[in-house]
């Protein structure tokens, strides 16, 4: 899914305040499709049952050093 | 022995002597700084060197020392610090020209705690611009250099500290890691890099960071002088929410175990692919040397690992909130890597931040049922050696990687899934390409186990072939 050169000026103009010429977007293009390319993997990939959690489980019990 | 040559000791030879009066931290400061100031030229590895700070600071330890106050193996040994970590009424750049008269009121927790174990800080050390990136070509304070060929980079964001490290100018640094910047730098300049359990050690006061994932973590000599370090900055942080209140038990009292009996997996997929031959090879190598120690070698797989590029989606959108503050109104002051880079967190969309989180959650699940069939995961730290300062590309397999800027991540592919997952991982130096660059190993393990990470760490060290091998530059 390309997104368009348009739509990639349209947004940091408007949420920056500042253009980008073309040559400015074909140096971010390299993250971009990277980006691009690891979500279309993502596609066929059921993530709705996936559960929160940011820390694996520990034992927090016992004294701490703090 | 001449102070020159105790710059060559690691920690833990030196702190007894210390202890015992018998090396002065008065002595050894003036060498590290004698250090500093001769190879500048060479590594550029100091944003600022606190000449006066640092004999002040030695001073004070060593009229404690001889006081009888001994404040533990730390007290009066030269380090240095990565200079996004905020050290009060000092300099604190983080490599880039919008901070460059930044001035903190406050030190890093870490900072305050090293301090408080009497460590002599010697300087602020030099970094890729704001953190961000693998190289330490910083574009306003220069590149640093590997001090093992001074033409290639010394790893980055912390490649300052690592090269100093290696050069025998401080015998500790801490450094951050966010994608492995503390692993990487450890790995290109042949010292030990620790990345510790997300949560183990307070990250207040670390500055511009993302809160995915970033860790504040020591480039040593040792296994075990990684091991003193983190007991001195490891621990609860009332202020900081990412801690966790767990123990942190006396790490040194590890060090020697036999291995014989140890399970280690070495995953079957992602981790040994897209491998440079020679990185392959001595990698392999020092799996071999850990069976005839006893351990038990047992491929694992990882499916999920397929997926690993996704945990890249969410710092690229917290890239963009981190730099919210600057960026707009100093957009001429970025270097173009950082610029552009952080500029295309703008596109990420919420729903792909939402399954990289939810990516992040199964891959961390699968590490953690790997890591109940086996003690520890190993795997090469870095795909590749160090590339040349000079390089916008590495070549793997046909296919050219951008080394830094918009669209690089070869570098980084085997260290920043454990940012993603938290758990604790360290790279071991374990030999060195024919031309002479150094090659790491990583070792990955459970929650909050550093201690079984060290015990594993220090007994492949002890038969690595990088033992005792010094770069040309620190003679």
């Amino acid at each position: 899914m390309p997104i368009s050169k348009d739509t990639l000026r349209a947004m940091i103009r408007d949420f920056h305040g500042f253009e980008l010429s073309d040559s400015e977007l074909d140096i971010i293009e390299p993250e971009l499709n990277n980006y691009l390319a690891e979500v279309e993997k993502l596609r066929e990939l059921d993530l709705s049952n996936v559960m929160s959690g940011r820390l694996l489980k520990v034992d927090e019990g016992g004294n701490f050093d703090g | 022995m001449a102070n020159e040559d105790l710059l060559k000791l690691t920690i833990t030879e030196l702190a007894p002597r210390i202890r015992a009066g018998e090396v002065s931290p008065v002595e050894l400061t003036e060498a590290a700084l004698a250090r500093a100031e001769r190879l500048q030229p060479q590594l550029n590895s100091f944003i600022t060197i606190l000449h006066e700070q640092a004999r002040s600071q030695a001073r004070e330890q060593e009229a404690a020392i001889a006081r009888g106050e001994y404040l533990g193996p730390l007290q009066g040994i030269p380090i240095g610090i990565k200079d996004n970590l905020a050290t009060a009424g000092i300099l604190t750049t983080l490599g880039t020209k919008v901070l460059s008269d930044y001035v903190p009121d406050e030190d890093a927790e870490v900072v305050r705690r090293c301090k408080q174990a009497g460590a002599i800080i010697i300087g602020k050390e030099n970094l890729e611009e704001f953190a961000a990136g693998a190289t330490s070509n910083n574009p306003f304070y220069g590149a640093v250099h590997n001090p093992w060929d001074l033409d290639h980079v010394p790893g980055g964001s912390s490649g300052g500290g690592a090269a100093n490290v290696a050069s025998g100018i401080t015998f500790a640094s801490l450094g951050t890691d966010l994608g492995g910047s503390v692993r990487l730098p450890g790995t290109f300049c042949g010292v030990v890099g620790l990345k510790q359990t997300f949560g183990r050690v307070s990250q207040r006061g670390l500055l511009v960071t993302s809160f995915n994932g970033d860790h504040i973590g020591p480039m040593t000599r040792s296994v075990s002088d990684s091991a003193l370090v983190l007991q001195a900055i490891a621990g609860y942080d009332s202020l900081d929410p990412s801690t966790i209140p767990v123990p942190v038990p006396d790490y040194s009292a590890v060090l020697g175990q036999n291995l014989a009996g140890l399970k280690i997996g070495v995953p079957s997929n992602y981790y040994f692919e897209q491998l440079d031959e020679e990185v392959e090879e001595t990698v392999r190598r020092g799996i071999a040397a850990l069976q005839e120690l006893g351990v038990t070698i047992r491929e694992v797989s990882i499916p999920s690992m397929e997926y690993a590029g996704a945990l890249n989606i969410a710092p690229m959108a917290d890239r963009i909130v981190t730099h919210e503050p600057y960026i707009d109104a100093n957009r001429e002051a970025y270097g173009p890597d950082t610029l552009y880079r952080t500029l295309a967190g703008q596109f990420v969309l919420g729903r792909d931040y939402s399954k990289s989180m939810k990516v992040q959650r199964i891959i961390k699940e699968e590490h953690a049922r790997i890591l109940t069939e086996v003690d520890f995961l190993v795997t090469p730290t870095s795909p590749v050696p160090a590339p040349r300062i000079d390089a916008p590309y590495i070549n793997m397999e046909g296919s050219d990687h951008r080394v830094r800027g918009p669209g690089s991540s070869l570098i980084s592919r085997n260290t920043s899934p454990m940012n993603a997952t938290g758990l604790p991982a360290i790279s071991v130096p374990c030999g060195f390409t024919e031309s002479g660059l150094p090659i790491g190993i990583q070792f990955i393990g459970s929650p909050f186990d550093e201690a079984g990470l060290f015990s594993v760490a220090q007994g492949y060290e002890a038969i690595s072939p990088s033992a005792g091998r010094w770069p040309a530059i620190a003679d």
